[in-house]
């Protein structure tokens, strides 16, 4: 702990705070509280949505992944960028169109229906909460390593700071948190981007020559296969990356920040420049902190990788950078459980309490209460649960959420924009099958069941093959919603006609 | 619409009630109608003729890649220097979500423009947003 680092740190949450402070004071709304009143420009919500995005899981484990397994940790990359096209071909705009604050209300635009509206829900608290304990156990782990502050403390502390953002700011203080964290965060991977490219003499052809011999890899370092050897493990994976992210309950959330579809569009356009300029980025970061910081020193002071890109900085440009990279990796923590948080609170508060309780019929003082109860339970369970998960294995927790998003979210909002013939029972089988067989395959699978004592949850033979079931519990999801749908004689063509025209024309908005 | 409003969504909410009234005097509009007109079936054919083939490109592409360096060696062979195809391959991977985002934004400029036309046909006008 030097003086540096704790000028930084204080800067930023000092910083944070004051946004939230102004942010209070507009908040008087359901709406300022989950959607920022919808008042949101392209490049902000663009912004947001990176700063949303772009966990620690990417800045430090995917740099850590490169820089300790060369291609394979660029993988995580391609896929988190090339969801963006799925997110804004085929959800965004009618997400839009036809939502008011979560991905339920879309849905219930057309079936209008408290069982969809509870399978939404709980797919989305499920989703928010494997996320949330990925985030605040690295975090936990992270803090510690960088302030040396106890691991509960660490937890702690986040724990609060996301509180206060989201129970007096709502959605205005998270995304001005999640801009700036974005702001940051471009700023320190430029920077060390151009250190590292001076130390290879800006020359990329060296770079690539260089790092055949840097690392005890060799030449396996710039090719496939170090690290996923397994195919159809790795196709697994990457589908569940690819279309995981059209289906994440905080990411869909940010589209209701804005005043219409074309601004939704104009914040993935925004979002996916700065997302994919980051993501070309940790090719730099992950290579230099092989090349400059070594592998050995990376795994001694973090098995994972996870202080890679932070030691990178300490190689390259001393205590200041390094204090600066800290600090940006805690903003980075920040935004993102911010955000969970009050996605977290959304399903609770208005699907389940408002939509579903209240029938919709909650005054604005119930719904902003219930909102303020519904944020400060979330952060208080999910507090919890990091703190008794200190010393279980969860990284692989942020791959399942995205697998549930992709399996559990995506068919039913793909068959609720698409598919005419689609009905009530579709829906609720479509959420349940893909939630269900993604957790059940996951309980199954070599991320809880290993043979190794202390490399997963339990000791055992893992039933099922796979780390990521995306390839069979994505199809499972839409069969599933098939299915449903079949069983059902069910059909309302009226309805259907009017979400098509609604979602595909912007108007209409407040039938 | 001159008077300033807290939140454009109240705004909207109002608007469309009022039009809606206007309109059809308490009933609601008829989508069927709308979903059947011809300017309304050449936007969504346009639409599809657009974003499925581009859907079907592009998650291809990208299946193909996993595909390929999952089963096989191909992409490890040598492209400049010590630059191997399956970087260049994943770059292009990259250039291809850009170039798709950017051909999009400006597709999605002219569905625009038609979703406008549909819903003025149908006596529905969305205020110009401030």
């Amino acid at each position: 702990m030097n003086v540096t680092v704790i000028a930084i740190f204080v800067f930023i949450v000092g910083i944070t705070l004051v946004i939230t402070y102004f942010a209070a004071k507009r908040t008087n709304s359901a709406s300022d509280f989950y959607t920022a009143g919808g008042g949101l420009t392209g490049w902000q919500n663009g912004l947001a949505i990176a700063g949303d995005y772009l966990s620690a899981a990417s800045f430090l484990g995917i740099a850590g992944a490169i820089a300790l397994f060369g291609f394979d940790g660029f993988l995580f990359s391609i896929g988190y960028l090339v969801a963006y096209l799925v997110v804004l071909f085929i959800v965004a705009e009618p997400l839009r169109n036809l939502g008011k604050y979560t991905l339920a209300d879309m849905i219930n635009a057309r079936f209008n229906a408290k069982k969809v509206r509870g399978a939404a829900a709980l797919s989305s608290i499920t989703i928010v909460i494997f996320y949330m304990i990925a985030q605040l156990v690295g975090a936990g782990a992270l803090i510690q390593l960088l302030f040396g502050i106890d691991y509960i403390w660490a937890v702690l502390l986040v724990g609060i700071m996301m509180t206060i953002y989201v129970l007096f700011g709502g959605m205005t203080a998270t995304s001005w948190v999640q801009i700036i964290k974005a702001v940051l965060l471009m700023i320190g991977t430029v920077i060390l981007s151009f250190l590292v490219l001076k130390n290879f003499n800006f020359n990329i052809l060296e770079m690539f020559t260089q790092m055949k011999t840097a690392t005890p890899h060799g030449e396996a370092y710039l090719s496939p296969g170090v690290k996923y050897k397994i195919p159809l493990d790795t196709i697994s994976l990457m589908l569940a990356l690819v279309l995981g992210t059209a289906g994440l309950p905080h990411i869909l959330m940010r589209f209701f920040t804005v005043k219409d579809a074309k601004t939704a569009r104009s914040s993935v356009m925004w979002a996916t420049w700065i997302v994919g300029i980051f993501y070309v980025m940790t090719i730099f970061l992950g290579f230099g902190a092989a090349a400059f910081v070594g592998s050995d020193l990376i795994t001694a002071t973090n098995p994972a990788g996870n202080m890679a890109a932070p030691l990178l900085a300490q190689a390259l440009g001393g205590d200041v950078l390094m204090s600066f990279i800290s600090a940006v990796a805690f903003a980075t923590i920040l935004a993102v459980v911010a955000g969970l948080v009050l996605t977290g609170a959304s399903a609770f508060a208005h699907d389940i309490y408002g939509q579903i309780i209240k029938k919709g019929q909650a005054t604005e003082h119930q719904q902003m209460l219930a909102a303020r109860y519904a944020s400060l339970g979330v952060s208080a369970f999910s507090i919890l649960l990091a703190i008794f998960a200190q010393s279980l294995n969860v990284a692989f927790l942020v791959s399942l959420a995205f697998c549930i998003a992709a399996s559990a979210n995506l068919p039913v909002i793909i068959y609720t924009i698409f598919w005419k013939r689609f009905n009530t029972t579709g829906a609720v089988s479509a959420i349940l099958t893909g939630l269900i067989s993604a957790l059940v395959l996951v309980s199954l699978s070599p991320s809880v069941m290993s043979p190794e004592a202390g490399a997963a949850i339990f000791v055992g033979d893992p039933i099922f093959p796979l780390t990521n079931p995306a390839l069979f519990s994505v199809p499972l999801g839409f069969i599933g919603g098939w299915v449903g749908t079949m069983l059902s004689k069910e059909r309302d063509l009226k309805k259907y006609s009017e979400v098509n025209v609604r979602a595909n024309t912007g108007g209409f908005r407040q039938l | 619409m001159t008077k300033e409003i807290a939140g454009s969504e109240t705004h909207s909410k109002k608007n469309d009630e009022e039009h809606v009234r206007a309109r059809q005097s308490g009933g609601m509009p008829d989508f069927e109608k709308i979903e059947n007109s011809s300017s309304f079936r050449e936007l969504m054919s346009r639409k599809k003729r657009f974003l499925i083939p581009t859907t079907i490109l592009f998650l291809g592409l990208y299946l193909l890649f996993n595909i390929v360096i999952s089963y096989t060696t191909w992409l490890n062979a040598t492209f400049i220097g010590d630059i191997t195809w399956v970087w260049v391959f994943a770059f292009g991977l990259f250039a291809m979500t850009w170039i798709l985002v950017t051909v999009y934004m400006r597709r999605a400029a002219k569905f625009d423009e038609m979703a406008k036309a549909t819903l003025k046909e149908f006596d529905y006008d969305e205020e110009e947003p401030k």
